[in-house]
């Protein structure tokens, strides 16, 4: 367990020393500020209150900027340590690889969730400001399972971009695949979801999009199925990136 | 301490250790040498458990590689090849991270730390980053890094590469100081450094053990035919006919010096003949002015061993 949370430590200050997260937190940021402000003045034009979880949840951050932004965050995390050499130092240690795997997952989850911290303080003000004819909204439980959503499509999207790192020493190359399948993920199942003519195809769309996920978790919908599936695929992605790296050692 | 038996290792495109098998005794110093590709990274790999072998079996302070990584792993100090670091971090907090890795207690790590520091002359540059330390002291924290859960045994793959002639020597100073305490097995392709170091040497070449023995001894079972230089006055032709007339002697290289002297490299069944040498020259009347027998540089014995394959 010491060795599980030195490389948890380890991972973070890693993580906190290097450019890309003051770049990527910079924009992230921004565009968190830039959104809210679209969805202030949304409000202003006499919409819903209760589509401030929805603008902020499935709005333009989720669609356009996390699949661009988690392969940034996690193409450092077996690349570099391959292209250093810096695996075999910490494969003779008393390290494991799965421990070392899922430590690396948890570190990279923690700055992904860091930066949706504004957006969560961004709704809290909002719902604790609220004049008194709307008083409660947002309402909070959409805002728990909005952010419980987030965290959800985080685990998924930094285990698939985290197996893509361990099968390269090229983090350019662990980016660049990681972003294709978020991204071509996200806009394919979108597309099968809500354009599709088949029913089955619609159903499978459904399964998968995280845009219709977050679309419900904004409202305060909980799905069991939902989150089962995001739990087991991103289990299955951090397994699969556990066999890679126990596997590929030269 | 290490009984490797048989060991193989297979890469896909071909075989890279070929049925090895050697030991290495406590508190010993083993230079491991090679030229490049011959095996000496796999071999050590396989050592430390970082990469498994396909067939044979690998002892570490009697524990077997296969069976117990973890035992062995707390035992064994491993300085990859190209010595890698994060460069990012700071020597202090790199060292700590490491000896939590390798179970040593947090109690006992700034004490582990600051003793390995001091031995490794890091104790300067504990605040610095590592990524913009020279290419020695980087060698020294990755050493400092091999030594500080305490292991039994070292393993270093080439721990001098790179580094500049005085940095070697300080290097090489801190490895024989280390061997009082620790078992040293040390790759490298620099003779010299064997020399310096090794009490015993371990030639590998093309996957297989081809010789295992002190310097001396190495040197010695080579020198089944030993060479001897002699420097006369003479005329070419004559002096290369007279001595290749006689038994057990062969002239295998003549030149004639800028100041008319003629210099001989003589093969010879033993180094004896030196006498029969002398009495001939004598006998001619040849002025004599040198008549020596060639020592074998261990970078020769190196040559010839890899070449011959087996001794």
């Amino acid at each position: 367990m010491a060795v599980f949370i030195s490389l948890i430590k380890k991972e973070l200050r890693t993580c906190f020393y290097s450019p890309i997260a003051y770049v990527v937190m910079f924009f992230f940021w921004a565009l968190t500020g830039g959104n809210f402000i679209w969805l202030l003045s949304q409000l202003a034009h006499g919409e819903s209150l209760t589509i401030a979880t929805q603008l902020m949840f499935s709005g333009p951050l989720l669609t356009f900027a996390i699949p661009v932004i988690v392969p940034l965050i996690t193409m450092r995390l077996f690349a570099e340590e391959r292209k250093l050499g810096t695996l075999e130092a910490l494969l003779t240690t008393s390290v494991k690889v799965p421990e070392l795997v899922l430590a690396k997952f948890i570190g990279a989850w923690i700055f992904y969730m860091v930066l949706w911290l504004p957006a969560i303080v961004y709704l809290f003000f909002q719902h604790r400001l609220a004049p008194a004819e709307v008083a409660g909204f947002p309402d909070g439980g959409a805002m728990l399972a909005g952010a419980l959503g987030v965290m959800l499509v985080g685990a998924l999207y930094v285990a698939i971009g985290l197996f893509m790192s361990t099968l390269t020493s090229n983090q350019i190359v662990a980016a660049i695949s990681g972003f294709a399948i978020l991204m071509g993920g996200l806009f394919v199942s979108m597309y099968m979801a809500y354009t599709a003519q088949s029913a089955g195809v619609r159903l499978i769309g459904q399964y998968y999009s995280s845009f219709a996920h977050m679309m419900d978790f904004a409202r305060g919908v909980l799905d069991s199925r939902i989150v089962v599936m995001y739990i087991t695929h991103a289990a299955w992605f951090l397994f699969a990136a556990i066999r890679v790296v126990e596997s590929k050692r030269v | 301490m290490i009984k490797v038996s048989g060991v193989t290792k297979k890469y896909p495109a071909r075989l890279a250790v070929d049925n090895i098998s050697f030991e290495v005794s406590r508190g010993e110093i083993v230079g491991f040498l090679g030229p490049n590709g011959a095996g000496k990274t796999t071999t050590m790999r396989m050592l430390t458990g970082y990469l498994p072998m396909n067939s044979g079996s690998i002892e570490v302070a009697g524990f077997d590689i296969s069976k117990e990584p973890q035992e062995v792993r707390h035992r064994v100090g491993y300085l990859p090849e190209s010595c890698p670091l994060y460069p990012e971090m700071r020597v202090d907090e790199y060292l700590k991270f490491r000896a939590s890795l390798k179970g040593v207690k947090h109690s006992a790590r700034r004490n582990k730390v600051n003793e390995v520091k001091e031995l490794c002359g890091l104790t300067e540059v504990g605040k610095r980053i590592i990524g913009q330390l020279s290419k020695g002291y980087r060698q020294r924290v990755g050493l400092a890094d091999s030594l500080v859960h305490d292991p039994d045994l070292l393993v270093l793959d080439e721990p001098t590469v790179g580094l500049d002639p005085f940095q070697i020597r300080q290097v090489r100073e801190l490895i024989t100081q280390l061997a009082e305490r620790h078992t040293v097995l040390l790759s490298t392709h620099i003779l010299q450094e064997v020399e310096a170091i090794c009490e015993r040497i371990l030639i590998i070449n093309e996957g297989k053990i081809v010789a295992s023995d002190t310097e001396e001894n190495l040197h010695r079972q080579l020198q089944a035919c030993s060479i001897i230089e002699m420097e006369i006055m003479a005329k070419k032709e004559t002096a290369m006919a007279k001595v290749s007339q006689m038994e057990g002697l062969d002239v295998r290289n003549a030149t004639e010096q800028a100041d008319g002297w003629l210099w001989l490299e003589i093969e010879a069944d033993s180094p004896t003949m030196r006498v029969e040498l002398y009495n001939l020259a004598v006998a001619e009347g040849w002025a004599l002015r040198e008549l020596s027998e060639q020592q074998h540089s261990l970078e020769e014995t190196f040559v010839q061993i890899t070449r011959k394959k087996e001794v």
